[in-house]
């Protein structure tokens, strides 16, 4: 923490602080619109898809009897996956006190948030009869790993929220004592609403570092197990390929990669786009980085682990699995994903020239991409090959390919989630102000007072 | 009786709009002329029918009884011009390779048995002499009891005589058989005595239900024209013992069998989780009071 | 005594032609379940072998129609006292695939669907290649009810593995679970559904099929309360399929109509089940292709474990 500063320089301090961190907020320009109108337009087109889907049935979909699980699980296992980066960095990194990381922390949660809510979505719309959701709730069995699922992915997304809203608490009563004039009334409404009535006083400011070191606590948990559980829904079964102990392990360190890759382009795209070059830095680069490199040499030795052993013994059906993967139709998937989402990057970013901003938004970008394709290569390829033939079915029963419908259905997936991300940083600030300005020496008796005009 | 009149009707009617579905079934020339090495005697017929009960009677019925089973192409009767119209080698050749619906018996019946059940089916042939006669169906009579404490089916065979009498029935086998879920699991037979009469004990090993009753059937042999007993159930088998599948805490059942540290690690984990959600909570509320004083 | 024998004997008779499904207006309505009642007298019904026929109203009683939520709870309960078994004879299979059409018949299924499958096998690279009608083996341990998020799917008490396709969220998690690729989803709307609308719902039976929904063998479940062999059984031509109460010990083959004792016919013919080392548990028993009554004429594609 810097030394105290003066009452003018603190004044001053803070003045240029919530102005860039508000850029994002008060900002209107055609870019914006434009993207906000592609996202809703591609989102409002996956809509339509599903509606199609609802109408005629899964059959639209490249899913059959035996490859009955396709795209939709592939996309929910990323968007759990990308979720997770929420509670490595938000509550991990926080909890061993590593201070390089707060400014980091909000975009995570947007990110978390935004992913683990459209996970819900999209598990509910690979449902073959989603009108009958409520079934979950009324006739749920206990010992269904789908019913653990469906707890611990509306628990994350609950503390996500809070995790998200409680330290946004401060920075809503700056908005509101601030922002007049500049932004809508309705928008100066909302704030005045969630801010709680938000005075900043001693008893409030314990209140939220109370409340925030609980979910950050209480986070660790369920964020390990909304990706225990989901891997648990292939590990439950006797598939090869699925038939693991280590899913579990295998699945959240995984997850840090992606995440930490969807975190490190969003950090990109706020530092261009709302002039934040000063907030996040080349070193919170550097930092997410070694972060990323470090993750992905957990997952590569998970990896290692997942498949040298099995290959090495080769059982029947496990083998038929693994050549498939090494030789097969999905080689070039399968070591294109290996290569260009785990090996070259691990060797780039152990160099520091491509831990700089735009090199690892680069890296970032191909990781990210890959670790979709992963979660296909999980899913798919495994239900190609049950333990006995595929036979007397038509053709296209026997390999699994997305139909538009599905492409289209994912596509809206990806721009609800873009959408989701957009909405958040155009009504919060991307970063804590409050938080930023006090480790810049700011004391928190200023962030009470009026401005003056 | 009137139902199998129907059915066979239907059964004709079948064959009658499918006559293409029997194709020629062609023997190859060598095959076609080959003899049969075994001789045409009592012996060899007789066994040739053991045989052919055993094997064949499933699909082509009784001989002459055209009651063989409504296949396309349907397989004939033994006594059929069809069937006799074939070579003593095409037969043979038929009987060992089969062909579509038709098993091939290569493996399963040795050599010489295939070749007399080709004697068994010639004994149906107006050129061979007639070894083993069917006599005609007689008309009989069967009554039966069970015997619930010596576990003993007893059983009276009578018969009808050419002037309509009905005499006791000596020497002749009545089959007994036990009534399952979907048919009649053959026991064991007993032999008549001078008076007609049969008992037969119960074997310890057979099951009834879940009191131990039965429902015992008795027959007579396929010579006579005698309508089957089935008796009144009778406590004369091991009691059923039903082994309960669906036990507490077993993962594949309910919620009610659920196992209870399942259970217990979920409510735990899920309440503490919402717990302390509902805490966080309670301090937001809390935050929002400070903010009024 | 003995009068009292032949009069319980006629009767019999009586009901034995019944249970034999020969069309007798009565014996068909008991194996019946209600569909939809129409503007005059005529009522639709679903029998067991799985036609739609119109009668009389006048002629059903209301015990003989069970409505859902009964049907749903017998279907849940089974039929006390009886553990059913299959025997399927490989030697004897000649891939007639007479079971897979009167099984797609009786369970409203689309050509592309098959509650049993007769797959052309060939366990390792020279060894000989055989027929292995698969239906659901109705596991013991059962893998996919294990998973099942809402108990759509069960065991009874009787052994068989049922489906509820009114509960079912169709989330194919079962599908993913069952090693041996025993089930079926409806991804479009299933085969005459207009023929089937109104028709209620027979749990047992599994139809009217709905979209969005699995399905699977049944064992025939609303046949046997009726007293028949299920449909894949009556069908073989081959005498393939041995069916009966493991309880009673007893099976009965669904060509000859023999009926032998289960446990000296697995005994005798060494039986098996179906990948055992997975511990399912199975509830369908196969005797060795040994002595094959029918040449293998199929082609193999490919294989697996």
């Amino acid at each position: 923490m810097n030394t105290i500063k003066s009452p003018e320089e603190s004044r001053k301090i803070l003045n240029t602080i919530c102005s860039d961190l508000t850029r994002s907020i008060t900002r209107k320009d055609e870019l914006t619109r434009f993207w906000f109108f592609i996202l809703i337009m591609f989102a409002g087109v996956g809509l339509w898809g599903w509606i199609i889907q609802i109408d005629k049935g899964l059959g639209v979909t490249g899913m059959r009897d035996y490859v009955s699980w396709g795209m939709y699980i592939a996309n929910f296992v990323f968007f759990v996956a990308v979720s997770l980066i929420g509670f490595l960095i938000s509550s991990a990194l926080h909890l061993l006190k590593i201070s390089w990381s707060k400014p980091i922390s909000r975009v995570a949660e947007q990110i978390a948030i935004a992913a683990v809510a459209l996970a819900g979505i999209i598990i509910v719309m690979d449902m073959g009869r989603p009108d009958r959701f409520l079934n979950v709730f009324l006739h749920g069995r206990f010992a269904s790993p789908i019913i653990w699922d469906v707890t611990v992915v509306t628990t994350y997304l609950t503390i996500s929220v809070l995790l998200f809203y409680i330290p946004l608490i401060p920075d809503l009563a700056l908005l509101r004592d601030r922002m007049e004039g500049k932004i809508p009334n309705w928008k100066l409404q909302l704030y005045k609403i969630l801010s709680l009535g938000w005075k900043g006083n001693q008893k409030q400011y314990k209140l939220v570092y109370h409340a925030m070191r609980v979910l950050m606590i209480l986070i660790i948990p369920v964020g390990l197990s909304i990706h225990t559980v989901t891997s648990w829904l292939f590990a439950a079964t006797l598939r090869a390929g699925w038939d693991t102990t280590i899913m579990g392990p295998y699945f959240v360190a995984g997850a840090f990669v992606a995440g930490a890759a969807a975190v490190v382009i969003v950090m990109y795209v706020y530092r261009l786009r709302y002039g934040l070059k000063n907030y996040f830095e080349d070193l919170h680069f550097d930092y997410m980085g070694k972060l990323l490199v470090f993750v992905s040499l957990v997952y590569l030795y998970f990896n290692i682990n997942e498949f040298l052993v099995p290959g090495y013994k080769m059982k029947t059906a496990e083998g038929i699995h693994l050549s498939n993967l090494f030789t097969g139709t999905y080689a070039s998937m399968f070591w294109l994903v290996q290569v260009a989402g785990l090996i070259l990057p691990i060797l780039l970013m152990l160099v520091r020239y491509f831990r700089k901003p735009l090199p690892l938004t680069i890296i970032s970008v191909f990781v990210l991409i890959s670790s979709w394709f992963k979660r296909y290569l999980i899913v798919i390829p495994t239900l190609e090959h049950p333990f006995l033939p595929v036979q007397n079915v038509p053709d296209y029963f026997k390999h699994y390919s997305p139909t538009s419908i599905e492409v289209m259905i994912t596509l809206f997936s990806f721009f609800a989630a873009l959408l989701i991300i957009s909405v958040l940083s155009k009504f919060f600030p991307v970063i804590s102000i409050w938080e930023y300005a006090e480790e810049k020496g700011v004391d928190k008796k200023y962030f009470s007072e009026q401005p003056k005009k | 009786m009137k139902t199998k009149i129907l059915l066979t009707f239907i059964v004709v009617l079948l064959f009658w709009r499918f006559p293409a579905a029997s194709q020629e079934w062609l023997v190859p020339g060598n095959q076609l002329n080959v003899e049969n090495p075994l001789p045409y005697n009592l012996e060899n017929v007789q066994k040739g029918k053991d045989l052919y009960q055993q094997n064949c009677k499933s699909c082509h019925g009784d001989p002459g009884k055209n009651n063989h089973l409504p296949l396309a192409p349907p397989p004939p009767d033994i006594v059929s011009e069809q069937m006799q119209a074939n070579t003593d080698g095409g037969l043979f050749y038929k009987i060992t390779s089969g062909r579509g619906g038709m098993p091939q018996f290569e493996t399963t019946i040795s050599e010489d048995d295939r070749w007399r059940i080709i004697n068994f089916i010639r004994n149906y042939n107006a050129d061979y002499e007639q070894l083993l006669i069917d006599a005609p169906p007689v008309n009989a009579k069967l009554l039966a009891s069970v015997n619930e404490a010596d576990k003993k089916v007893e059983v009276l065979a009578e018969y009808e005589d050419k002037a309509g009498n009905f005499l006791q029935l000596e020497n002749t086998p009545v089959f007994i058989s036990a009534k399952k879920a979907f048919g009649n699991q053959l026991l064991g037979q007993a032999l008549t005595d001078e008076n007609g009469r049969a008992v037969y004990s119960i074997p310890e090993t057979l099951i009834g239900d879940e009191q131990g009753l039965v429902s015992i059937v008795v027959t007579l042999g396929e010579n006579y024209l005698a309508e089957q007993v089935v008796l009144e159930k009778a406590k004369v088998g091991k009691i059923k013992d039903v082994p309960k599948l669906i036990r507490k805490e077993v993962l594949w059942s309910t919620n009610e069998n659920v196992q209870l540290w399942l259970l217990l690690s979920y409510i735990g984990a899920a309440g503490a989780a919402w717990i302390a959600i509902g805490y966080v909570v309670f301090q937001l509320i809390k935050i929002k009071k400070s903010g009024k004083e | 005594m003995e009068r009292n024998t032949r009069r319980n004997f006629i009767r019999k008779l009586g009901a034995s032609v019944g249970a034999a499904g020969l069309v007798g207006s009565g014996s068909i309505l008991s194996s019946c379940n209600r569909v939809e009642t129409t503007a005059g007298d005529k009522i639709k019904l679903l029998t067991s072998s799985g036609e739609l026929v119109e009668v009389d109203k006048s002629q059903l009683s209301p015990a003989e129609m069970p409505n859902l939520t009964e049907n749903q709870k017998r279907g849940r309960e089974g039929m006390p006292g009886r553990s059913w078994v299959m025997v399927i004879d490989l030697s004897k299979c000649r891939n007639a695939r007479q079971c897979m059409q009167a099984c797609q018949n009786h369970h409203q299924l689309r050509p592309e669907q098959h509650h049993i499958n007769v797959l052309q096998m060939q366990d390792a690279e020279h060894t000989a290649p055989y027929y292995m009608p698969k239906p659901c083996q109705h596991c013991d341990n059962p893998p996919c009810t294990k998973v099942c998020p809402v108990n759509a799917t069960f065991k009874r008490e009787d052994g068989i593995v049922l489906i509820d396709n009114e509960r079912c969220i169709g989330c194919r998690f079962c599908i993913a679970a069952c090693p041996y690729s025993a089930r079926v989803f409806n991804w479009f709307e299933p085969r005459d559904a207009e023929k089937y609308k109104g028709v209620t719902y027979n749990i047992e039976a599994n139809v009217p099929q709905k979209k969005g929904t699995i399905s699977k063998c049944l064992f025939s479940a609303d046949r046997l309360r009726d007293g028949k062999l299920p449909s894949c059984v009556s069908a073989c031509p081959n005498g393939v399929y041995w069916f009966g109460d493991r309880n009673e010990d007893a099976v009965t083959n669904g060509t000859t109509k023999e009926t032998v004792s289960f446990s000296q016919l697995i005994k005798d013919n060494a039986a098996y089940t179906l990948m055992e080392e997975l511990g399912t548990k199975p509830r369908v028993y196969y005797l060795p292709p040994k002595d094959r009554a029918f040449p293998f004429e199929g082609e193999l594609i490919e294989h697996h474990s």
